[in-house]
């Protein structure tokens, strides 16, 4: 840890002043909500049906799961937290919560939640979410973080397996479906977390930590961007031609395809000034709202009986 | 600082009112949660054991 956050933490109290409302922050919530709903996702478009309240229970233990894995994430983090504007706020590093309490409620919940998963659904669901939690905590915040530029590349996987665990609650196994999801989401998480370390370079710079703009500079960002979103646009576009989006899909993924890579192209032409950073917080800001569009349409179209089928061309 | 009996005497009451609400709020929502988790695991039961669990010979 550095220097600083010592420093810092012999300020704290030795008994912890935390709120429920700052236990919470440290799961990570807006994340959790985007899981949920690719969750969801993977559980509508599955070949099969749950009980609700069995779909409910696994979508919860899912959502704590994530949170979990935020939570350890945050705990591990701390000390480069402090060093960063965007995250010197978080609840360890302003010491609202001490790091043995943050360890202890990452580590409770990431185990309760596999438990209960295996318990309301099935040991295939539950040996992904524990899979998926060591993964973003022990693979991606431990070790890929702070080592290579690619660190949110391999470990965007953590961040897409949510539809396979959803489609393994509902059928106990995973197939073609999940894995385009799981596909989606992995092209997506590069031009979305690029876009914002775009933007806080400065930032990832102080704390040392290696992203690609920082290592490989802004000109070659942005071409792994635009890269990645001419791959991804396409990708999103597959459970519409599968059979399993349908035609408010196909409109919405085709739309929103297309604004992700003209927000793309304009950050690579956008390169001086307060303009360039605009166009990378446009584009983050609108990657979010596309993952969410792209599979609340599905969510809508499959369990809510919207579905204006397509012919399936592949698959 | 020693106490009237010769012991080591305790510091004095480290938490302000403020504090101390803060506390009890926490202990509320903690006590929600335990709540929740109540009725999530009866429910989670009833499903998973079907109606048949309320047939039970009397």
């Amino acid at each position: 840890m550095s220097a600083a956050f010592e420093t810092r933490s012999e300020t704290l109290p030795l008994t912890s002043m935390g709120e429920a409302r700052d236990f919470f922050a440290l799961l990570k919530p807006r994340v959790m909500f985007l899981v949920v709903v690719t969750a969801l996702g993977g559980m509508a478009t599955a070949p099969g049906a749950v009980h609700p309240v069995i779909g409910l229970a696994a979508l919860i233990a899912i959502a704590v799961g994530a949170g979990a894995s935020g939570c350890l994430n945050m705990w591990y983090d701390a000390d480069i937290d402090a060093l960063m504007a965007r995250t010197a706020k978080r609840p360890i590093p302003s010491g609202r919560i001490q790091p043995s309490e943050a360890l202890a409620f990452g580590l409770t919940l990431s185990i309760g939640s596999v438990i209960v998963l295996g318990l309301v659904a099935n040991l295939l669901a539950a040996a992904m979410l524990a899979f998926t939690i060591f993964f973003y905590a022990v693979v991606y915040s431990m070790w890929l973080k702070r080592w290579t530029p690619q660190n949110i590349v391999i470990g965007g996987a953590a961040g897409a397996f949510p539809p396979m665990i959803g489609e393994a609650v509902v059928t106990g196994d995973f197939g073609i479906r999940s894995l385009v999801l799981f596909a989606i989401i992995f092209l997506w998480t590069p031009p979305h977390f690029w876009a914002l370390a775009l933007v806080k370079a400065g930032d990832y710079a102080r704390a040392g930590i290696p992203m690609l703009p920082n290592v490989a500079g802004p000109a070659a960002t942005r071409r792994q961007i635009l890269a990645y979103s001419l791959v991804m646009a396409p990708v999103a576009v597959l459970p519409a031609l599968m059979g399993f989006g349908g035609l408010a899909y196909l409109v919405v993924s085709v739309v929103t395809g297309l604004a992700m890579i003209g927000l793309a192209v304009r950050v690579l032409r956008t390169t001086e000034g307060d303009a360039a950073y605009k166009a990378a917080y446009a584009l983050f800001g609108f990657s979010i709202l596309y993952l969410f569009l792209l599979f609340a349409v599905l969510l809508a179209e499959n369990s809510l009986g919207l579905m204006w089928a397509l012919p399936k061309v592949l698959g | 600082m020693m106490s009237e009996d010769g012991k080591p005497a305790l510091p004095p009451a480290a938490f302000s009112p403020e504090d101390m609400a803060r506390r009890r709020r926490r202990n509320i929502a903690l006590a929600l949660v335990l709540g929740g988790l109540v009725v999530f695991f009866f429910l989670v039961t009833l499903v998973k054991t079907g109606p048949a669990i309320l047939n039970r010979p009397l």
